[in-house]
């Protein structure tokens, strides 16, 4: 038998394996000290508010979200669906929040507070306490509020206010929201404390914090450059590098060397017009969250000349701001947080765009990205993820002309993801984005 | 002194006629339709004839299911729910969960007693119920009533991965021209039916005994398949599809005695047996 | 609208034709604005003169106008509301205060922004938590929504006019609870259908027309001598929001229901707001606090380090036991539509809740259409079948 080797069409970038790798090398390494008794919280996708105070603290960080993909991935996750169904939980929730109720049912009320044995790698043990967050949407800090019937530990929910975009410019709203994100993580901080029995070191939070800053930085500016054509860097290596600098993962001196050793290598594809597919055809933005399981889709897309030069707004770095003046760390985590949802307000304030603060981003994506068309993956069980998605396919036609195909899946239930059907919409998808490149054209648009 | 239960299912009308004793004399099963929904009454002349028995014999009258509210000579009406319950718990003394997957609907009640004590309900997704083999023997060419025989040849275990019973049947189909045997595909359509209507019993917990009603439980390549899936003994009255109407007689008979050993007033409904019309303000 | 209407015939009345009274009044020349949560404190307008109406939707409504902007799994009343306003139902309005309670009246009040052209439209946050900075942030919002009504009105909110609106609507709370008391007695002497005719009036109407209505109601009920049916079960319905008539006549064939703890019930009128020197610190107080909401994070002890379930679920649910006690109810119905997280994930704790004080309950979903009605009226049905025999 003839063993056909996958085509590798997308020119990943060398430096983005070692981001990769980092990212499972520091998920073993937290196994291996939970294992070896230090305490671990479980937490959830904060936007640099929570994790650098964990990370000065030295606390080992469980990501349920990121273990629910995982389950979905392995096959493992219907056992833990089924058992919250049994549980009561209507079936419609976040498939993430159904997955982790479930194995919390089996791990606490079967097995005494004992890892389940065929949950994979490694699986999540009890945690020390609870850190959930208001940002993206109201399942995440109730779904860690419902673990209380499975586990006596303290829950705390972080806040993350949303301004209306009209209101954000009322004088005085700012310094409110800054406000409350400072006085809420001392007391968060103080909490934590607590919890571990040890007190933070402020030195080491200061570094925590600026690092965390300036990663993010090079981060931006590497996608930056992706608004080159051909564009240098496609999606994959966007999610692959990605979680580096969202989580805060492992050492933060190693990742900035990282992300600064990926900015020299897509400068150079620049300079030298290398593109990450061979022959760029139609300029493709993505959103909102990949199918994890069936990245190899985009490699097909890839040789249909699909290069898919931006994405997934909820996991982009915050336009770059200057705190170094700013002397509490706490204020400086805050704003940077802050910055993550407001710092589109402005642009967004002036076109007029008001709905939902991650749609206005595609809308500046698709511009100067020079986008011509959008895919958009609405996922039945993730409602955050998704809600925003119509708004923005008529936001995208009725500015840029530019033209949006959907396609449906789940975060956890996988088979709801059709990649042979997916394809078979590819090509009459490029007809149209043939037709709307004609329609931009005739209304000066320069792509 | 004579009791009768009227179970007017989605899919097929049931009449069970009863006496003082608990004896039943006799039933009837015709399928519901369109028009049927209306004409309980038709259904019910033909039980009392072959029970040799007038209208006006029959003491209390419980109509149940889906359109229980079509009813206009029934005195009283008492949901599908505890009906299923008191009639499986007649039956089977020993149940304490009765699972009723129906044309369109799969329900799970749990019993104590022999009354319903709790219970849960489908009947959004067509998936966990009947319809799902229906619409699977339609596509397959096949009869429904053969489907289980057939199943229980099966030699491999065949994972059908679609949640939705018009998805599944693109799913057969692929499978089918991949050469995999008819057998094997028709068993693990048992299984994806099972582990549905498993998941829905397991929100309230499954006790033995449990007793399988409705047409589904007619097919033995089910009942094989739920004894596996949920690991434990499967009852299945001679009867399946009349165990509402056997409830809603019994239930009957149980209202009209204690109320008598009162010295209550029941109030009853005229014993003209007559089509349901939408504007009978002769109901509650 | 005819003056001869009073009491429970006139709450009637407005329910099958809400907008009439809202209409007069623009006619007269007062400003309507609407909102779609209770949440959004409505002692605001009232103090600026404005009058507050509740953007509700219609069961009845099939939902098209929504398909622009939202997608399908999403909150179906807040697809009905926007439906309806998307569909010109709420033309009167001369603006929105949109507040950000749960998800979906976040991302709905971005829609109904973008796809209407009302004069005035402001959105109100609220944080997760009652926390001391939380409650302080939310007293700064409400600043915020000061200063834009101050610039749509040309009017200053004083202290004295903010007070003297409080008071008219802490007086509608207290006649709600006084109306409740009247479902004490067994039989009710008002069925849960009947206050919810009443309720939506008052959503309708300015507060103090709302306030002469209870008035009304409460001595045409106390003289009553044909009330409600007396029925095997008293309920106690608990939802987010239940506010038509068809529903809770689901409920009433065979059951009186003593108690809606929803938001077209009992929800947005316990307690009162207190006056304090800033009054808007004690809106904030009062509304972030007050109302039972599932999308508030409540704990037994602010940053608590040690857990426990059963303390916390009395924290969080307590307030139901007294209700339970004292008007006898003996079921809840756990209410709740379909794609609703905060109340989705509350739902098994409080049934943990009720069967550790000994209530029986059950979860009952529907999608917010007709169609949902029969599957409904057969659960409902059963369950106090199963009641009953206790």
């Amino acid at each position: 038998m003839v063993v056909q080797k996958e085509k590798k069409t997308i020119n990943r970038l060398k430096s983005m394996y070692p981001l990769r790798a980092k990212v499972n090398e520091t998920y073993l390494k937290s196994i291996e000290a939970i294992q070896a008794g230090k305490p671990a919280v479980w937490a959830m996708l904060n936007f640099y508010y929570g994790d650098p105070i964990l990370k000065a603290m030295d606390i080992e960080v469980v990501y349920p979200e990121n273990y629910g993909a995982i389950a979905a991935a392995m096959g493992v996750a219907r056992q833990y669906l089924d058992r919250a169904d049994a549980e009561g939980f209507p079936t419609h929730l976040c498939g993430y929040s159904l997955t982790t109720l479930g194995y919390a049912s089996r791990m606490m009320k079967e097995l005494k507070g004992q890892i389940p044995p065929e949950a994979p790698l490694g699986g999540m043990p009890k945690p020390l306490f609870l850190m959930s967050s208001a940002a993206i949407c109201d399942a995440r800090y109730k779904w860690f509020q419902a673990l209380g019937r499975y586990m006596d530990v303290p829950v705390w929910p972080l806040e993350a206010p949303i301004p209306g975009i009209k209101e954000f410019f009322i004088e005085g709203y700012y310094d409110k929201m800054v406000k409350l994100g400072v006085k809420h993580l001392r007391d968060f901080v103080t909490f934590v404390e607590k919890m571990v029995g040890k007190k933070m070191d402020w030195d080491k939070l200061d570094k925590t914090a600026n690092l965390m800053i300036e990663v993010n930085r090079v981060w931006h500016q590497v996608n930056e450059l992706r608004k080159a054509r051909p564009c240098p860097m496609h999606s994959r290596d966007f999610w692959s590098a990605m979680p580096a600098a969202l989580f805060l993962a492992g050492d933060l001196e190693d990742s900035l060397r990282l992300y600064q050793d990926m900015y020299r290598e897509v400068k150079d594809r620049v300079d030298n017009h290398v593109g990450a597919i061979p022959d760029e055809e139609y300029r493709l933005l993505f959103a909102e969250l990949p199918p994890w399981h069936s990245l190899a889709f985009f490699d097909k897309l890839a040789e249909r000349g699909w290069d898919f030069v931006i994405e997934s707004v909820g996991y982009h770095p915050p336009i770059p701001v200057v705190l170094s003046q700013i002397s509490d760390p706490l204020e400086r985590i805050t704003k940077f947080s802050l910055q993550f949802l407001v710092g589109y307000y402005e642009d967004a304030r002036k076109q007029n765009v008001l709905g939902g603060t991650t749609a206005y981003p595609y809308l500046k994506y698709a511009n100067e990205w020079k986008c011509d068309g959008a895919l958009l993956h609405p996922l039945i069980s993730c409602r955050s993820a998704s809600t925003h998605l119509p708004y923005v396919s008529d936001m995208l036609m009725e500015k840029l002309k530019v033209p949006s195909l959907s396609i449906e899946g789940d975060i956890v239930d996988l088979r709801l993801f059709n990649p042979e059907e997916a394809l078979a919409k590819a090509e009459p998808f490029e007809e149209t984005m043939d037709y709307y490149r004609k329609m931009r054209k005739q209304e000066r648009f320069d792509w | 002194m004579y009791f009768a239960g009227v179970d007017i299912g989605s899919t097929m009308t049931k009449v069970v006629l009863m006496d003082r004793a608990g004896n039943l004399l006799s039933f009837i099963k015709g399928p519901t339709g369109a028009e049927h929904r209306r004409l309980a009454n038709e259904v019910m002349r033909e039980a009392l004839e072959k029970a040799s028995l007038q209208i006006d014999d029959i003491s209390y009258i419980v109509a149940t299911g889906y359109g229980r509210l079509n009813v206009p000579f029934a005195d009283c009406q008492i949901t599908e729910l505890s009906c299923h319950a008191r009639g499986v718990s007649s039956l089977f003394p020993n149940a304490r969960t009765a699972i009723d997957i129906g044309g369109q609907d799969a329900k799970s009640m749990k019993i104590d007693n022999g009354r319903l004590v709790n219970f849960v309900m489908n009947d959004k997704c067509a998936a966990g119920t009947g319809r799902f083999l229906e619409v699977t023997a339609t596509t397959l060419a096949i009869k429904l009533g053969e489907m289980g025989a057939i199943s229980l040849k099966a030699t491999k275990k065949i994972q059908i991965s679609n949640l939705c019973t018009i998805f599944a049947q693109q799913e057969v189909v692929a499978l089918l021209s991949r050469g995999e045997k008819l057998e094997n595909i028709l068993a693990g359509l048992h299984d994806a039916l099972t582990s549905r209507v498993a998941a829905l019993a397991r929100r309230l917990g499954i006790e033995p005994d449990l007793v399988l009603t409705g047409g589904v439980a007619k097919n033995i390549g089910m009942v094989e398949a739920m004894k596996q899936n949920l690991g434990c003994e499967i009852f299945v009255p001679e009867e399946p599809l009349l165990t509402g109407a056997l409830g809603a007689a019994i239930l009957a008979k149980e209202t009209y005695v204690k109320a008598a050993a009162a010295g209550e007033a029941l109030p009853t409904k005229s014993r003209r047996l007559e089509k349901a019309t939408f504007f009978s303000q002769e109901y509650r | 609208m005819s003056g001869k209407n009073k009491g429970l015939s006139k709450a009637r009345e407005i329910y099958l034709n809400r907008s009439q009274r809202a209409r007069e009044l623009k006619a007269a020349g007062k400003k309507i604005i609407g909102y779609p949560c209770v949440y959004v404190p409505l002692e605001m307008l009232t103090a600026l003169d404005l009058v507050p109406y509740q953007t509700c939707g219609d069961m009845k409504e099939p939902v098209t106008e929504a398909d622009r902007a939202l997608p399908h799994a999403f909150c179906p009343i807040m697809r009905n509301c926007l439906h309806c306003a998307l569909k010109g139902k709420n033309d009167f309005l001369e603006g929105m205060v949109t507040i950000h309670s749960c998800d979906p009246q976040e991302k709905t009040a971005r829609v109904w922004e973008s796809y209407t052209k009302y004069p005035y439209f402001h959105f109100i946050d609220m944080p997760i938590t009652v926390r001391p900075e939380a409650v302080e942030y939310f007293k700064g919002q409400l600043d915020d929504f000061r200063k834009t009504l101050e610039v749509f009105t040309g009017k200053k909110l004083s202290k004295d006019r903010l007070e003297v609106a409080t008071k008219s609507h802490n007086r509608q709370r207290a006649l709600v609870t006084e109306l409740y008391e009247l479902t004490k007695s067994s039989p009710p002497l008002i069925s849960g259908t009947e206050i919810v005719q009443v309720v939506k009036a008052l959503t309708s109407l300015p507060v103090a027309e709302g306030n002469d209505l209870l008035i009304e109601t409460i001595s045409e009920v106390k003289k009553r001598t044909a009330g409600p049916e007396k029925k095997s079960a008293r309920l106690l319905i608990w939802s987010s929001t239940l506010d038509d008539t068809d529903i809770m006549q689901v409920f009433e064939a065979k059951a009186n229901v003593v108690m809606n703890e929803s938001c077209g019930g009992v929800r947005a009128y316990r307690g009162e707001v207190k006056l304090t020197a800033d009054p808007l610190e004690g809106l904030a107080d009062y509304y972030l606090n007050e109302i039972t909401c599932a999308r508030t994070f409540r704990q037994a002890t602010l940053g608590e380090t040690r857990k426990d379930y059963a303390r916390d679920l009395q924290s969080r649910f307590g307030y139901l036991r007294g209700a339970i006690r004292d008007w006898r109810i003996n079921g809840v119905i756990m209410l709740l539509v379909r794609y609703c997280d905060p109340f989705a994930f509350e739902m098994p704790s409080l049934k943990d809740y009720l069967n550790s004080i000994g209530i029986p309950s059950i979860y009952i979903e529907y999608d917010y259409t007709v169609g949902a009605l029969a599957p409904m009226r057969t659960r409902v049905e059963a369950f106090i079948e199963t009641i009953s025999q206790q």
